[in-house]
């Protein structure tokens, strides 16, 4: 066990070294000129420039904008999935009769769609938040179809056993039955949702992170834009994480998440 | 008088190919009010066929099934069932699965509570009714899918080989535990089961069913009275006739299965 540790701590130490070798070098690379600052950025610029992009105020805006997007696409998707997963599962008769139109719309890639979108929306907020409904929607309702799905007969048995009225059955077993799968497509779904926002915004939008980006890279300004890559990243991953944590918070207790 | 009457009953599950599968054929019995009836059978007889069909959880094909003279026609708050395999619900605790059919009826919450703690202390769950159910042991989880019908305290218990899954000794206590209930509260009770020495120790009268399809073959009344001793000469001597009786049964049968 002690010995496993040690390990892990070398490796971790080894890991650390990787990351600080290549920072340096990047710093070394950039100061001297031996590479263009056009092709990398040197850490220390990344900081100088994103703490200016904050201090100014100029960040602020954009970020708030993209959240808003992200978070009112990802409600949408989440919203309508889940609510139409459970409605196939009790009238399968309306799954019978929507999942071809489903699978067809799911086959077209997502991005090639923008340019009616935004005839349809403009290019402001409305066609992204759209754009990552799409994103999210079939991932979350085809999951939300499986886990309702399984909800195991034995499950509907036993509350049949107990007169449960229509509402129980599908309030008291199969909603909590499909959680683990649903929480599933919730996840998947929340990783993908920043692509989808960051893709519309830098092909046309006045405003956004996805814009502050490629206004970055018209102005050459590489460590602008590696600070804005590192920041839509750490925001991808703690939406995931969010997620991850209401899984928890709800289903830990019998579930090992 | 509550009565389970069973007459001229068949059922045939339809197969996908057309071929349907024959489970019951032409069974009628009869189980008086406060009797406690097994039913024995090699498997894939049809038993728990006919247990789900007394319980209101699936169509027979003619004949009629009436509890107190009113046919069975869907569950019943009146029928409480014990499944072969417990199927509690891995979200809810120990306490909140015995609870849910009171919850589903909607029982106020102190009556609730009263009900939970008598039956818990009764099938040995105490100090584990916030514990979820992938954290029980299999006979645990039993026990507590017994637990889960008798606190809706129904006339009538269906159980389809409840103790299963539990060892040797476990076994023996939750049968003891078993007849001290239905004697104390006087309740119908309808158990299937594959091990015969249960069978004898348990029952008022033993069906055993002929291997498929499902038709009654012969039946046993066990005049022995309560309380009964496990090494009972008379009882390992009846268990053995039904053993030699199911052998021959399926010697009988055999030439249909054949080729
Ligand atoms: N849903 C079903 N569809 C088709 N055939 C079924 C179905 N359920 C059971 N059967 C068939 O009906 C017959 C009786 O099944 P049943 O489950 O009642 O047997 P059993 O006596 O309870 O067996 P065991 O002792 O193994 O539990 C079996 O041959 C089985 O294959
Ligand atoms: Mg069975």
């Amino acid at each position: 066990m002690g010995k496993k540790t040690k390990k892990l701590t070398w490796i971790s130490v080894l890991q650390i070294l990787t990351v600080a070798a290549l920072l340096g070098y990047m710093q070394f690379a950039v100061k001297t000129g031996r590479i263009s600052k056009i092709f990398i950025a040197a850490p220390t610029d990344i900081v100088t420039k994103g703490t200016d992009l904050a201090v100014s105020g100029k960040l602020w805006p954009h970020l708030l904008l993209t959240l808003q997007e992200v978070l009112a696409g990802y409600a949408l998707a989440a919203g309508i999935g889940i609510l139409l997963g459970f409605l196939w599962v009790l009238f399968p008769k309306l799954e019978k009769y929507m999942s071809v139109f489903c699978s067809a719309i799911m086959a077209v890639p997502k991005t090639a769609v923008l340019p009616l979108l935004i005839l349809w929306f403009g290019i402001g907020f409305q066609s992204k938040v759209f754009l990552i409904f799409l994103f999210g929607v079939f991932t979350i309702l085809y999951n939300t179809v499986t886990g309702a799905k399984q909800c195991s007969e034995d499950y509907v048995k036993v509350a049949r056993v107990f007169e449960a009225t229509r509402l129980q059955l599908v309030f008291r077993v199969m909603v909590p039955a499909a959680l683990p799968s649903v929480f599933n497509g919730l996840r998947l779904a929340a990783a993908t949702a920043l692509t989808g926002v960051v893709f519309a915004e830098m092909q046309s939008a006045k405003a956004g992170l996805g814009f502050l980006l490629s206004e970055a890279q018209n102005n050459l300004d590489t460590a602008r834009v590696f600070f804005i890559i590192i920041l839509i990243t750490l925001i991808s991953v703690g939406f995931v994480k969010i997620i991850q944590g209401i899984e928890y918070i709800v289903c830990h207790k019998w579930r090992k998440v | 008088m509550p009565t389970i009457k069973i007459s001229h009953l068949y059922k045939t599950y339809a197969g996908s190919d057309g071929e349907g599968t024959d489970a019951l054929e032409d069974i009628s019995l009869e189980i008086r009010d406060g009797e406690f009836v097994c039913v024995v059978g090699p498997s894939g007889c049809g038993k728990s066929t006919l247990l789900e069909i007394v319980a209101g959880l699936l169509k027979h094909d003619s004949g009629s099934v009436t509890l107190d003279g009113v046919p069975v026609n869907g569950t019943s708050r009146d029928i409480g069932v014990v499944f072969q395999s417990p199927s509690l619900y891995p979200w809810r605790t120990v306490a909140r699965n015995i609870a849910l059919g009171m919850e589903f009826s909607r029982v106020p919450k102190a009556e609730q509570e009263k009900r939970l703690k008598k039956y818990i202390e009764l099938m040995n769950l105490k100090g584990f009714e916030n514990k979820y159910p992938g954290q029980l042991s299999g006979g645990m989880r039993q026990r507590a899918g017994i637990a889960r019908a008798l606190v809706m305290d129904p006339k009538v218990i269906l159980m389809d080989e409840p103790f299963s899954a539990v060892d040797h000794l476990t076994r023996c206590t939750l049968q003891d535990e078993l007849v001290r209930i239905r004697q104390e509260e006087k309740k119908t009770v309808l158990f299937i089961t594959h091990d015969l020495n249960e069978a004898v120790y348990l029952a008022d009268r033993v069906i055993l069913l002929s291997p498929r399809p499902g038709r009654i073959q012969e039946e046993y009344t066990v005049s022995t009275p309560s309380p009964r001793s496990r090494g009972d000469e008379y009882l390992n001597h009846l268990a053995a006739r039904i053993m030699a009786d199911i052998n021959r049964g399926s010697r009988e049968e055999a030439p249909e299965y054949s080729i």
